[in-house]
């Protein structure tokens, strides 16, 4: 069996398979898996000659077999996958002489970008390498080997689809470049982290460097990970002469090379691009006597996304509380409207605020949570780098959130219940994920530090049993509301002390819980902050934006001597205090809110509305100041004298002036006003939004209620959309001749199921003709005309010239 | 104004009119934010190119039937494929400042357009440089989707070049590469010299040059 030898011997893979097919007559472009049935007996010769060479482990020659790449041509794929794993496994048996060699189903990548950045949405991604592995299981392969992978959501859904679908060890490497980076710009902690969360069996690197460049990603991942290390580097970089590409590392000096990366740690070896037989027995030769170094379990706490890894340390971090609706009535209303731009804002202030990782809760009575979760943590890894916190009560939720993330995440929460961890364990076993568990079972919150305690022990223990390791769960030992429980922050800080000193477990905590019912609630907060850190907290769920809360926690690090030299403190802090004295001194220029808006400053923009607002109304200001600016500003644009940049600066300072309005008329219950609704969406296929967001921008400035549909959007959705909300104008954008199609079908099945809604359309391969060919009642050419357009739909007349 | 900055007005419309100093602002800024986000990558194989017509040419194997091309490769007897990317990290940086921004990703875009371009150019030079040596010289470049290079071949150019793991470059359904700042070319190489201008026959001066694609 693979998996009883996996780290405890040295395993040598094969090597390249390319390289040998091109000199067998391969043209670039042309699919090498073909050759499975075309030339079954040159593939099964090259698996021949590795395993002579010494391979224990030969990978099928199927590293692009995929659904996406093999349902319309001439073969099937499942045809393919089989002849490669018969060819394989003839090779095999042709060369074993008595040793056994296990032939793995090689996977790589789909050659595709995923969702959200690109088009291909994670679960076809994932059917695809279903399809692969079911066949490669049929046929009856060894192992499954995921390689050559450069996107962490890629490989996740591999994977995931090997593991769900077969009961073989399943080895990844990813490729990395010289500073350690993945393609879509992941690290090493991050990658090894996820890899680990899914229960790979054993994971590495290989391709896209040499030997000698590889040295130092070797002894990153090293560092970080706790499973059987592959390597399996190209025989150099790749050089070019007369259109080949070669590499020219020989096997003598690979051989050496290698022979460093097993004495680093490695104990499954072999070589990818520009490796031949030669290469693997050479290399077989020179390793075969070297001991072989276990991965020792590493201890570290870490939670990643796609771009990084966040450790949980001694030295605290923020986790950020911000997107969740309880208690806040406008986050209500964009839930319910659907307005996930509400939410990517919130993540994108704390971030900048500082936050390390950020909480998602998007629970609410009325709405589809775990479609509404989904979608946001969708959304969110495209806007921030940060790892995020799933936080729901609701299993289902649970899991497809966890399916989806991008990342190893933070799962809030599990607690003492029997069914809680018989629920949520589960998950984290099988998707990964570092949990927060709460100190409260059947019996509820224990009184004292010490009922805490045994109740973190009881969600370790059971852990233990998923193969759950402690490093993944972090303990919230609860804050309860010191004015109704006087002794409740002193038993707080002495749990956080108890599970920190007996059992190592990383902690967590809900801060602003304490200060409920008291006045002053920031100072309470920000000082109960300091106490846990002192006391042991790993991560506070904060607010990022609170400066009291941000004030103790870069003193305490100051303090701590965890900033060194109080970098940080300083930068932060240093600021502050020469603007403090420079606004002694000069007092700020006047300025008026149209002038403001005209020239595209945003605060200044705030600042003279709130100024206007002691003396007018609201309403009385949008019309007498900011409507005109806009129209000016607009009409400079319509002449070319304003440009696009400029356009848009003040279209912001508008917003901001009205974000100040809107808020007062909110304050008195009046801005209620039913607002004339227009969708926007970029058309299915196109993934160009750049015009449809300027068009959102300036749409709402005059006052509509903007329903954005996103990019890439499917013309059912749109039209169903239109009907659910009953809109009567629809703006499409296309930014290629290859999409319009796609606008000219949505059109059509808005005409044919919504015949009251008017279309308008735009984007840079579009004209006049080109748009009534496609059926659209108005073409934008650019984004004032748009605006324009709507006006006189709705009625509001136009003062254009 | 440096070049880059006179690119970018350009690109923004700006023509000879006078610029803002909040816009130049914005120029600067971006510039310097794309510096830290964009991570230049870029690949290139040169292919044997057999001609079948006047206006077919196959380019290793990707047959490509197109008038300018064929006319704008004539004498060649190879070509270079070429992709160049800035990578998603900058898509992501315009995903994330179009929720607050929007002058910002426009200015952002138009500076990305010209640092591709810059970067392909100096791509570009770096081979122009190789096959001098030999003796071999490069007409200008020559997208999918541009004129009668159908964009059809986009998927067929990302496989020859092995695009997606060399430089983590691919394409959508609809054909538009992802990430968004990436191009793809074809060159045509000959024997003779040319005077051809780096930014292609658009650009270009000489009129009469029979090779002209425009
Ligand atoms: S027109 Fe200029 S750029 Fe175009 S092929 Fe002729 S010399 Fe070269």
């Amino acid at each position: 069996m693979l998996l009883d030898r996996l780290g405890k011997e040295l395993l040598f893979l094969d090597g390249g398979m390319g390289t040998l097919l091109q000199e067998k007559g391969l043209q670039p472009g042309e699919l090498p898996e073909i050759w499975n049935l075309e030339h079954a007996d040159e593939i099964t010769d090259i698996h021949r000659r590795y395993v002579e060479a010494g391979s224990d482990m030969v990978l099928t020659n199927t590293f692009g077999a995929n659904a996406l790449k093999f349902h319309s041509g001439k073969y099937r794929l499942e045809d393919i996958v089989k002849a490669g794993v018969a060819c394989a496994r003839k090779g095999a048996e042709l060369a074993a002489d008595g040793r056994e060699v296990y032939v793995g189903l090689d996977i790589g990548p789909t050659g595709k970008l995923l969702k959200p950045m690109g088009d291909l949405a994670f679960e076809e991604a994932y059917l695809a390498f279903r399809e692969t592995v079911r066949y490669g299981v049929q046929a009856g392969v060894d192992f499954i080997h995921i390689e050559t992978m450069s996107d962490t959501y890629e490989v996740k859904a591999a994977v995931l689809a090997a593991k769900e679908n077969s009961d073989l060890p399943v080895c990844v490497t990813m490729i990395f470049d010289e500073r350690g980076k993945l393609l879509t710009g992941g690290d090493v902690p991050s990658a090894v982290a996820l890899l680990e969360g899914l229960r790979a069996d054993a994971l590495g690197v290989n391709c896209g460097l040499g030997p000698r460049q590889i040295f130092p990603v070797v002894e990153e991942i090293r560092r970080y990970a706790s499973i059987p290390l592959i390597v399996k580097p190209n025989a150099g970089l790749p050089k070019q002469k007369d259109g080949a590409v070669f590499y020219d590392i020989d096997p003598e000096q690979f051989a050496g090379d290698m022979r460093r990366i097993v004495e680093m740690g490695a104990c499954v070896v072999g070589g990818c691009c520009g490796t031949t037989p030669e290469h693997i027995r050479k290399m077989a030769e020179s390793c075969a006597c070297l001991p072989v170094l276990c991965a020792e379990a590493k201890e570290d706490t870490i939670v990643s996304s796609y771009g990084k890894a966040v450790t949980l340390g001694d030295c605290p971090i923020i986790i950020g509380e911000r997107i969740n609706p309880t208690g806040k009535k406008k986050f209500r209303q964009a839930l319910k409207d659907h307005d996930i731009d509400y939410i990517l804002k919130e993540a994108v202030a704390q971030q900048d605020s500082g936050a390390h990782i950020l909480d998602v809760n998007v629970g609410l009575p009325d709405i589809d949570e775990k479609k509404m979760m989904c979608e946001a943590v969708e959304q969110l890894q495209s806007v921030t780098s940060l790892p995020l916190q799933i936080d729901t009560s609701d299993p289902e939720t649970m899991e497809a959130a966890m399916r989806i993330y991008n990342g190893k995440p933070m799962v809030n929460s599990v607690n003492g219940k029997q069914e809680s961890m018989d629920q949520v364990f589960p998950l984290v076993q099988k998707y990964g994920g570092v949990v927060v568990g709460l100190t409260i079972d059947e019996d509820g919150i224990p009184p004292t530090a010490e009922g805490r305690a045994r109740i973190a022990q009881k969600i370790i223990r059971e852990a233990a049993k998923y193969g759950i390791a402690r490093k993944d769960i972090v303990i919230d030992v609860l804050a309860m509301t010191v004015s109704s429980e006087p002794e409740g922050a002193k038993t707080t800080l002495e749990a956080l002390r108890l599970v920190r000193r007996r059992y190592g477990v990383r902690t967590v905590l809900g801060v602003s819980n304490i200060s409920f019912g008291l006045p002053g609630r920031p100072l309470i907060n920000s000082n109960f902050y300091t106490m846990a850190m002192l006391n042991g907290l790993s991560a506070g769920i904060i607010n990022p934006l609170s400066a009291d809360m941000m004030g103790s926690y870069h003193a305490y690090r100051a303090l701590m001597n965890y900033d060194e030299n109080c970098r940080e403190y300083i930068s932060r802090y240093g600021k502050e205090q020469q603007k403090d004295q420079g606004a002694v001194t000069a007092a700020p220029a006047q300025i008026t809110l149209k002038t403001a808006i005209e020239k595209g400053l945003k605060e200044e923009a705030a600042l003279a509305a709130k100024a206007l607002l002691a003396a007018e109304e609201p309403l009385d200001i949008i019309n007498s100041q900011m409507i005109p600016a806009l129209d000016e500003v607009g009409k400079g644009f319509e002449k070319g004298s304003i440009f696009l940049p400029q356009l848009l600066m003040s279209a912001d300072a508008a917003r901001s002036g009205f974000g100040v309005l809107n808020e007062a008329m909110a304050a008195v219950g009046g801005s209620d006003e039913k607002k004339d609704k227009i969708i926007l969406a970029t058309v299915r296929g196109d993934i160009h939004d750049i015009g449809k967001n300027i068009v959102k921008v300036l749409l709402e400035n005059y006052g509509f209620d903007v329903i954005d549909l996103g990019k890439d959007v499917a013309p059912d959705v749109i039209v169903r959309e239109t009907l659910k909300r009953n809109v009567r104008l629809v703006g499409l954008s296309a930014l290629m001749t290859t999409t319009v199609a796609s606008m000219e079908q949505t059109i059509r099945l808005l005409r044919q199921r919504a015949p009251q809604c008017r279309v308008m359309v735009g984007g840079a391969v579009l004209n006049r003709e080109y748009a009534d060919m496609i059926g659209a009642d108005f073409y934008g050419k650019d984004a004032m005309q748009s605006v324009y357009y709507a006006k006189e739909l709705f009625g509001r007349g136009i003062d254009k010239q | 104004m440096d070049g880059r900055m006179k690119e970018a007005l350009r690109y923004l419309g700006y023509g000879r009119h006078a610029v803002d100093e909040r816009t130049m602002g914005l120029i600067e800024d971006s510039f310097a934010e794309l510096e830290e986000v964009a991570d230049r990558k870029f690949v290139y194989r040169i292919f044997e190119l057999i001609r079948d017509g006047e206006a077919d040419i196959r380019i290793g194997r990707m047959q490509i039937h197109s008038a300018s091309l064929g006319r704008n490769m004539k004498g060649c007897t190879h070509a270079a494929l070429i992709g160049a990317t800035l990578g998603i990290g900058v898509d992501m940086r315009m995903k994330r400042h179009s929720l607050n921004d929007m002058a910002r990703v426009v200015v952002l875009q138009a500076c990305a357009s010209v640092m591709l371009e810059e970067y392909l150019d100096e791509c570009q030079a770096g081979l122009e440089k190789e096959l001098e040596a030999q003796g071999r010289f490069l007409r200008p470049r020559f997208s999918p989707g541009y004129g009668d290079f159908l964009i059809c071949h986009q998927s067929e150019i990302l496989r020859m070049l092995d695009a997606p793991k060399k430089i983590g470059l691919t394409m959508t359904d609809g054909y538009m590469l992802t990430p968004v700042k990436s191009v793809t070319a074809a060159a045509g190489i000959s024997t003779t010299k040319e005077p051809c201008h780096i930014r292609g026959c658009e650009s270009c001066g000489k009129r009469d040059c029979s090779y002209r694609r425009n």
